[in-house]
């Protein structure tokens, strides 16, 4: 087995999971998006986020808005839909139910 | 300095250097063909683009273009698409979709240039074979290596991995699990391949030592004719250099130009002709050291506009020269005779005006032509050197003949233009007086003017040379025979040379100028 690629495939399986909760709070742009993910270590490169948000977006969980910025082109800031929303809070159950889960196995 | 490309990023305009761009642009050529066929793909591509964009104005790029280790760092926080996580899709293929076959030259399988590596690829065989095929093309006229030659010049060398990928097509899989740069033949052409490379190593050496070898003739040529050049044009005085090896004519060249052309636009014809002079020298002197350091710069753009530059001046300055030449195209000459009313067997020569006494430096010859002129210095006026030829006749009175020759645009102008050179010899008893030169009337222009000084002397006569009268005859004595009705007959070969014929009597024979006997000599003298 690679730790590597297993390592991977656990944090593939929570990234969507966090997207949807860094959106939860506020309104953001996939840069502001990427800075969290990377200050939680959740992701290694950033390429692996656009292809996620566009996947979320095109199943309704997200919407974007275009926003002028300062700095050259505008952005798009992503929010959460209200089918995100029940979405996200489906997870938040479901991941709490698998820490729950996992914690038991290892205080065992 | 390399060439740099625009591109524009997401909106935004970057400079980017051709390395970078190579690079940039497989990056972006894997990404597309990991998202294309997925739903959605093309807005992820987007926004992949867009923050390519984003990182490049964060990223501190000097002096604004966008080189490798940009790309590179940039690579390393998008990660390469096989590196992308993402849920629920195991594919990793990076380059799926088909992909249009190119020739390039292959750098990872070169002997020389590459050229045949890159066929080889290109191909799917063996480069070995291509390689025997050019060395026996080779043989039949050499044919094979211009063809080589071509194809080097013409097959852009393969640099990125991409280029690579449209090189090798199908292959370029087994090649990139084999590594790139091992051979990836091996079969029969292994042995022979490390032969041609062992033997390309060997030639490349030869051909560098010849490169260099030229390439420092090149530059040495190049540099002192553009010595000359700068010599010749800004500084005016020959004395300045040593005169040994180098001809004076073009030190005086604007002196002479106004007397051919208009003044105003001898100005002209000396910047054009300074520029069509200078640039090949420099391009030669460029070339030169390109060909010892042997670098590669792109400089198509500039040589373009030089050359340009270059053929646009001798266009220019062929236009100048015929609008001002037209004055050439038609001869016209002007003749007048006297006869001598000398009695006496014995003539005596001497000069009349000497250029000695013009104390002009400024001399221009045209050697081939035995043509040489002089501008008087403080009046300033064009000297011209005459032919004097002397004939040996049947007849018993001796006759001068003064042959005047101009050109213009037509010929009753020519023969006006020669009429009205100014030219004088002075008969005083048996003394004959010729001037060295003639001059140009005031206000004509030059048109390759002369005057042939024909002098007619019965057989038998004593002439007597004055000491300067070896400027009469700039090159050689001219000497010739005609018939009673002065018609040419033949040349006389004579070995006198001019400078022996000064303070001396001569007898003028069938056979050329002989010496008189010390016995005649003092019965002349008396």
């Amino acid at each position: 087995m690679d730790l590597e690629n297993t390592k991977a495939q656990m944090r593939k399986g929570i990234l969507e999971y966090c997207i949807l909760s860094i959106l939860s709070r506020n309104s953001c742009y996939a840069s502001d998006i990427i800075k969290e993910l990377k200050e939680a270590k959740v992701i290694v490169v950033e390429g692996t986020l656009y292809p996620l948000l566009t996947r979320q977006k095109n199943s309704g969980l997200l919407s974007y808005r275009w926003e002028e910025s300062q700095q050259g082109p505008p952005r798009k800031y992503y929010e959460l839909t209200p089918d995100g929303r029940d979405y996200l809070k489906d997870l938040d159950n479901s991941w709490d139910e698998l820490v729950e889960s996992v914690n038991l196995i290892r205080k065992k | 300095m390399d060439k740099t490309i625009k591109i524009n990023l997401a909106g935004t305009l970057f400079n980017i250097e051709e390395d970078a761009y190579y690079m940039l642009r497989d990056y972006l050529q894997a990404i597309n063909n990991r998202f294309h066929n997925i739903q959605g793909g093309n807005e992820t591509i987007e926004d992949i683009e867009s923050r390519i964009s984003e990182i490049f104005q964060s990223q501190k790029i000097t002096a604004g273009v966008i080189s490798k280790p940009d790309v590179e760092a940039m690579i390393k926080i998008l990660g390469k698409p096989e590196d992308f996580e993402v849920p629920g899709n195991q594919s990793n293929t990076v380059f799926t979709g088909p992909i249009k076959r190119r020739l390039y030259r292959n750098p990872d399988d070169s002997v020389f240039s590459g050229v045949c590596g890159g066929i080889g690829a290109y191909l799917n065989s063996d480069p070995v074979w291509i390689r025997i095929a050019f060395i026996i093309f080779s043989l039949f006229f050499g044919i094979g290596f211009f063809v080589y030659l071509a194809l080097w010049i013409a097959i852009p060398n393969a640099r990125s991995e991409y280029q690579k990928r449209e090189l090798y097509g199908e292959n370029y899989h087994r090649l990139n699990a084999a590594g790139i740069g091992t051979n990836i033949s091996g079969g029969p052409g292994g042995a022979i391949n490390e032969i041609f490379g062992a033997i390309g190593k060997f030639f490349y050496i030869v051909f560098r030592i010849i490169m260099i070898f030229f390439g420092v003739t090149f530059v040495a040529l190049g540099f002192s004719a553009l010595l000359v050049v700068f010599l010749a044009f800004f500084f005016k005085n020959p004395e300045f250099i040593s005169m040994g090896s180098m001809n004076s004519n073009l030190f005086f060249m604007h002196d002479f130009l106004n007397f051919i052309v208009d003044p105003s636009i001898s100005m002209w014809i000396i910047v054009l002709s300074f520029i069509a002079l200078l640039l090949p020298l420099c391009a030669f002197v460029y070339w030169g050291i390109k060909m010892i350091f042997w670098f590669r710069v792109r400089d198509g753009v500039i040589s373009l506009v030089l050359f340009i530059t270059w053929v646009a001046s001798l266009i220019a300055l062929t236009v100048i020269l015929v609008n001002a030449g037209v004055s050439f195209s038609k001869y016209g000459e002007s003749t007048s005779q006297e006869i001598l009313q000398n009695k006496r067997d014995t003539l005596f020569i001497m000069t009349g005006r000497k250029v000695e006494d013009l104390h002009t430096k400024k001399e221009f010859k045209i050697p081939e032509n035995q043509y040489s002129m002089f501008i008087s210095d403080p009046e300033s006026r064009l000297c011209i050197r005459p032919r004097l030829r002397l004939s040996v006749t049947d007849e018993k009175t001796i006759k001068i003949e003064i042959r005047k020759k101009s050109m213009a645009v037509s010929r009753i102008d020519a023969v006006k233009k020669a009429e009205s050179l100014i030219y004088d010899y002075r008969i005083s008893r048996d003394t004959l007086y010729l001037d060295e030169y003639f001059t140009l009337s005031e206000g004509r222009k030059w048109s390759a003017e002369m005057i042939e000084v024909g002098l007619y002397i019965p057989e038998k006569t004593t002439l007597y040379f004055d000491n300067t009268c070896e400027n009469l005859f700039p090159d050689r004595i001219r000497l010739n025979r005609v018939d009673k009705n002065m018609e040419y007959m033949s040349d006389i070969d004579n070995d006198t040379q001019p400078w022996q014929i000064g303070g001396r009597y001569w007898i003028l024979s069938r056979e050329g100028l002989v010496k008189a006997s010390l016995l005649t000599e003092g019965k002349s003298t008396k």
